[in-house]
């Protein structure tokens, strides 16, 4: 086990400083720099000695082992767009609210998805059964950002129900004594809910799929010969053995959703780190690229192990390394 | 009696009144999978939507009222049906929506074939590679495959655009680069798969050539789900392509985008509703009709799935 947790780890530090290499020669092998003429205008001795400060003077290589090995030592050096700011600050005051769009957004997905796609495994072919494998081919179809303007068309435009735009910043519904910010507001529903529908709806449609699979099985068979309850037999015999392939289409999504999403953040207006993504890219905003590439390639990698280990702890059948690298 | 004597191997005499299967009329995998699709009512309408905005597409120059740059600063911002002239209204700079709505069908249908094309002619080889040599290859392309995963697509996609400034080509060119690798990862498994089934093993006893096994015993096997993965990859490209144009950075302006359309109308929803409700409901419709396709076919084509 331990073992193979570092073999695991050893593959995704691989993984992420692949990645961290493609990213740092493709931006600088695109034509154009951070402190070009259009973006900054500085005369050629200034913007030598920018060049100079920021180390981009040197060979190509030098400085991929100079950022690695801060990197390393976790300092992700200085926002070219905001030079009095480290890019870890800047990151650290946006990313909370992305990840706080993304934890609601997983637990209404994967709660509401689980919950219908057993409903609707449960009742087989009724109407609950197929409405709902209509709607979640419209989630799993539509581009969030569709269903956003969709939402937002309908909710705010016409209906004037929920506010168009922003994140925890207006008319919060229920407030909590004592704490400043509301529980729960009524900007969140729509950004969740658009997010969260596409999620929502594969995980609905795979947890029936795994369900009905559960149902038909041999042991649920002997356990109704055995004379067991419907309560029992559907929540320990059925529940717990569909759950399991679930994880493997839930944990992936897990990374995606914590890194938010540019569409949501861009249509309703809410800060996090969505914005970052087109800023950095065109002004060259190296160290941001570098951090952005490093936070998402991390978090995927640390998920999808993550995952792993989780199924070999629900599912003892599974054993670890077996299967070799795939 | 004395006719049995002939061929040992003979058919029972079937009972009256029942149909033997085994006299049913030979159809192969395809014709089996047209019949499905076509009594699929869902996939059929959804050929049918892809069917009207390919139409839609081609035809674009001939059945939009007015050129798609045509524009006309005294009529800015029409409602639908304001003015009889334009039947859903205008843009910001007095474009005719209809039109742009055409044309941009020709946008998002082009998009999402080329890099559909180009994924399969990039995954398709090196999955196959990967799959079929396996070793020394397999590690490399799989390795490969793993890191463009891990690599965040649309940082790369905007990183592009942000060079080249955008433009339709950029556009294609910065989808392709991340769309090959799901491509290639199916290619490979299915190779995988297939590779080491009993018809292959009888085919190498045999003696077939490598070509011969590779060309008429797995490529008929990855087609069907290949066919279902393009069909698939289509929304994909056409859901990037509208996501670009929707963040600014994708079609450049003169042209017809579906997703900049959207965009654009971002700021002025709350008023002219019209300008985002109709882009979006094409997109939304495009790619629903799209995935039916895909549902249709999977449902059509894959035998596990028959009953």
């Amino acid at each position: 086990m331990g073992r193979y947790i570092v073999g695991r780890l050893a593959s995704l530090v691989f993984v992420v400083i692949a990645a961290s290499m493609i990213t740092f020669t493709i931006m600088h092998a695109v034509p154009g720099g951070p402190f070009d003429e259009e973006k900054q205008p500085l005369p050629p001795a200034a913007k030598a000695n920018m060049m100079r400060k920021y180390g981009l003077d040197k060979p190509m290589w030098q400085q991929y082992v100079n950022y690695i090995t801060h990197a390393a030592r976790l300092d992700f050096g200085i926002s070219y767009q905001q030079p009095t700011t480290t890019v870890t600050k800047l990151l650290a005051e946006r990313w909370p609210t992305t990840m706080q769009v993304g934890i609601l957004t997983i637990l209404f997905a994967f709660g509401i998805g689980i919950t219908l796609g057993v409903l609707a495994a449960y009742h087989q072919n009724s109407w609950l059964d197929n409405a709902l494998t209509f709607f979640a081919m419209l989630g799993i179809t539509l581009p969030n950002f569709v269903l956003a303007f969709l939402l937002i068309l309908f909710f705010s435009v016409r209906l004037d129900w929920l506010p168009m735009r922003g994140w925890g910043d207006s008319g919060c519904l229920i407030n909590i004594p004592g704490q400043r910010e509301g529980f729960m507001c009524a900007d969140w529903v729509m950004p969740v809910f658009a997010y969260a529908l596409g999620p929502m709806a594969i995980i609905a449609r795979f947890t029936r799929a795994s369900v009905v699979d559960a149902i038909r099985s041999d042991f649920v068979r002997t356990a109704y010969a055995k004379g067991l309850g419907n309560r029992v037999i559907l929540s320990r015999h059925v529940l717990k053995n569909a759950l399991i392939p679930i994880i493997t289409v839930a944990g992936p999504m897990i990374p995606d959703l914590l890194t938010g999403s540019i569409f949501i953040e861009s249509t309703f207006a809410i800060n996090g780190i969505g914005k970052f993504f087109v800023t950095s890219a065109f002004n060259r905003d190296y160290p941001m690229i570098m951090a952005i590439a490093f936070l998402i390639s991390g978090i995927w990698g640390l998920i999808y192990l993550l995952t792993d280990l989780v199924y070999t702890w629900v599912d003892p059948r599974v054993r670890l390394g077996a299967e070799g690298s795939s | 009696m004395a006719k049995a004597k002939e061929g040992a191997l003979q058919l029972a005499p079937t009972q009256t009144g029942r149909k033997d299967n085994a006299t049913r009329k030979h159809r192969t995998l395809w014709q089996d999978g047209m019949r499905r699709f076509f009594r699929n009512r869902l996939a059929v309408f959804g050929l049918a939507i892809v069917v009207f905005f390919l139409l839609l597409a081609i035809f674009a120059n001939v059945l939009a009222p007015y050129p798609y740059d045509e524009a006309n600063f005294l009529k800015v911002r029409l409602f639908p049906m304001e003015d009889p002239a334009h039947i859903l209204g205008t843009d910001d700079v007095g474009r005719d929506y209809l039109s742009r709505l055409i044309y941009g069908a020709r946008t998002s249908m082009t998009v999402g074939i080329v890099v559909q094309l180009i994924a399969l002619s990039i995954g398709l080889p090196l999955g196959g590679i990967a799959g079929y040599l396996g070793g020394m290859y397999d590690f490399a392309i799989t390795r490969l495959i793993e890191v463009m995963t891990a690599f965040p697509g649309l940082l790369f996609a905007i990183l592009i655009v942000s060079t080249f400034g955008g433009g339709f080509w950029m556009v294609i060119l910065a989808l392709s680069i991340t769309s090959w690798v799901g491509m290639a990862r199916l290619v490979r498994g299915q190779v995988l798969s297939i590779r080491e089934k009993e018809y292959i093993e009888a085919a190498r006893a045999l003696g077939s050539r490598k070509r011969d096994i590779i060309f008429k015993h797995i490529v008929p096997n990855i087609l069907s789900p290949i066919l279902i993965a393009v069909s698939f990859g289509i929304p994909g490209a056409i859901f990037g392509e509208a996501g670009l144009s929707f963040l600014g950075i994708g079609i450049n302006d003169p042209i017809a985008s579906w997703g900049k359309m959207v965009g654009i109308s971002n700021a002025y929803v709350k008023v002219y509703w019209h300008l985002a409700l109709f882009p979006t409901l094409a997109i939304a419709l495009s790619m629903l009709g799209f995935s039916f396709v895909g549902d249709g076919l999977r449902d059509a084509l894959d035998p596990k799935l028959i009953e």
